[in-house]
């Protein structure tokens, strides 16, 4: 499986170049020059924008340096959800660097989570790792570990250790023997409208039937307009053959094909890209196989639903 | 499954059951007023219960940076009655300024942990969010000590699932641990508990949230 080890490490090191700017609402004793930097998709933003913080408090007063927050394009930036969810969500489709907006003041109460310290950053991400083992194994490996152990999955993430990390995380990629998978797949889905801020559902890896479900199967379930625009297109599949038991669908690998396999009419125009670390798996990639190699280290696997460019 | 095995119930709740629970406990919040409603989410089977009270605080509680905005609050609030529990503090409890706020109690249940989770949040009344500290000091001295060693983990800001906004929340993790019992003597005397009610007694007060007796006697389990 070395081809597999690969993924893991591409996912851990990935970066996204940013470009921060000073809010002009912001009150500064000189100009605020921009700052760049390669963000790691993996991690937070407030684990890793000390840097960030020390360069625009250098040209302002004291007094007016609050809790630093980000904004992009007026959206108020989530902080406790990864990186590379952010980016894939809000900016995938526009030219790089990924130009962020630095604010000091009128933090936006209504929408983002307040993080005083790196120690909320740690609660959170060791809540959503148990939140993934309790999906995943009724909580029982995170709960067999002791605190120390705990602590090497933070100290990993917050340190870029990828090897420390994952000689702990392996456990939780594990299940026994006699089952197809995890018990529930822990994932998130995203998508920029509506008022909902994710669709989070048990969804199990193996179906009743002993069938290996894939992207394109949690995706029919649980948004199938992301495969196609007519809901009821999507309800034909059940007559269909299942993908890899030897339809015949000319260019199997191209989207239409996929989506094809999953309902959609043969000519349907493609509304939406479905992005996991910035990439679009195959509709046919098992879930399960999606879960041990492209989650985040939060053990989640989150994926984006955006609006596919119309050029 | 052997007959042994059956001793005891389970702590975990399955959806189909949480909203059972919720039917059955708004009906009778409904009887006494007790202002609980259901919210549903447009569009789909979800929903969780909802409850917002408005309660009178000790302005000490706020921080000093917004006193001037209780000055004005407390001008409308004139005829709140001063908190006299504390008799040997008696003359000083009638002079002190008391601030009134709003908290929102939300009653959501986690798929990931089978069981209901309590969410809420809590401003003054001219709209300004509590921050975690002044919600802590805000929890009554006796269930502090408690919080702070478990069996709920702890109180953090989260983002509501359904809503995307910020709330704060008592942390599920160990829910098990204080239902069991209930749960288990429940059993013992042949009796079955509506989950909700048996919950939210314990873990309610904690929060300044009271849940009045009549629910454990009035509310039945659902079938």
């Amino acid at each position: 499986m070395a081809d597999d080890k690969d993924v893991l490490r591409d996912v851990w090191f990935g970066r996204i170049p940013a470009c921060f700017t000073l809010s002009p609402e912001e009150t500064t004793e000189r100009e605020a020059e921009p700052y760049y930097l390669l963000l790691p998709r993996v991690s937070y933003l407030t684990l890793v924008t000390d840097k960030v913080k020390k360069h625009f408090l250098r040209v302002m007063k004291a007094e007016d340096s609050t809790e630093m927050w980000f904004e992009y394009e007026g959206t108020p930036l989530k902080w406790h959800y990864p990186i590379g969810v952010l980016f894939d969500l809000h900016a995938s489709n526009t030219a790089l660097p990924w130009n962020v907006t630095v604010h000091f003041k009128n933090f936006p109460e209504h929408d983002l989570l307040h993080c005083t310290s790196n120690s909320v950053i740690e609660a959170h991400f060791m809540s959503c790792i148990k939140e993934a083992d309790a999906l995943k194994h009724k909580g029982q490996v995170i709960n067999d570990m002791q605190k120390k152990d705990h602590k090497q999955l933070w100290m990993g993430l917050q340190n870029d250790k990828f090897d420390q990390f994952w000689a702990m995380n392996r456990k939780l990629m594990e299940y026994p023997t006699d089952e197809g998978g995890f018990r529930y797949i822990p994932f998130r889905m995203y998508q920029t409208m509506g008022e909902r801020p994710f669709i989070q559902k048990l969804f199990r890896p193996v179906s009743p039937e002993g069938h290996t479900l894939t992207l394109g199967d949690l995706l029919k379930e649980l948004f199938p307009a992301a495969i196609c625009a007519e809901e009821h297109s999507c309800d034909l599949v059940a007559t269909l053959p299942r993908p890899g038991t030897g339809s015949q669908t000319a260019g199997r690998n191209s989207d239409q094909a996929q989506r094809v396999e999953y309902g959609a009419s043969i000519d349907e125009p493609k509304r939406f890209q479905v992005m996991i670390h910035g990439i679009e798996p195959l509709l046919e990639t098992p879930i399960q196989w999606l879960s041990e190699h492209l989650s985040h280290p939060d053990n989640f696997l989150h994926i984006s639903i955006i609006p596919a460019p119309s050029d | 499954m052997m007959a042994a095995e059956r001793n005891t119930v389970s702590c975990y709740l399955d959806e189909k059951t949480f909203r059972l629970c919720c039917q059955l406990f708004l009906q009778h919040s409904e009887t006494i007023q007790d202002g609980w409603s259901w919210e549903q989410i447009k569009g789909t089977d979800e929903g969780f219960m909802k409850k917002t009270l408005l309660i009178p605080v000790k302005s000490s509680i706020l921080n000093k940076q917004h006193e001037c905005s209780i000055q004005d609050e407390n001008m409308e609030t004139d005829d709140i009655q001063a908190n006299v529990e504390d008799e040997t503090a008696g003359v000083q409890a009638v002079c002190e300024i008391h601030a009134v706020l709003r908290y929102e109690y939300h009653v959501l249940y986690s798929f990931s942990y089978q069981i209901p989770v309590l969410y809420f949040r809590a401003s003054t009344l001219d709209g300004r969010p509590l921050s975690l500290e002044e919600v802590w000091s805000n929890v009554h001295l006796n269930y502090r000590q408690r919080l702070q060693q478990g069996p709920w983990d702890t109180l953090t800001q989260q983002e509501h699932p359904l809503l995307g906004q910020p709330f704060f929340m008592l942390h599920p993790c160990r829910t098990e641990e204080f239902m069991k019992p209930a749960l288990d003597l429940a059993q013992a005397e042949n009796k079955r508990v509506n989950y909700i009610v048996t919950w939210l007694s314990v873990v309610g007060p904690v929060v300044r949230l009271d849940v009045p007796l009549s629910y454990s006697t009035e509310v039945s389990a659902p079938d």
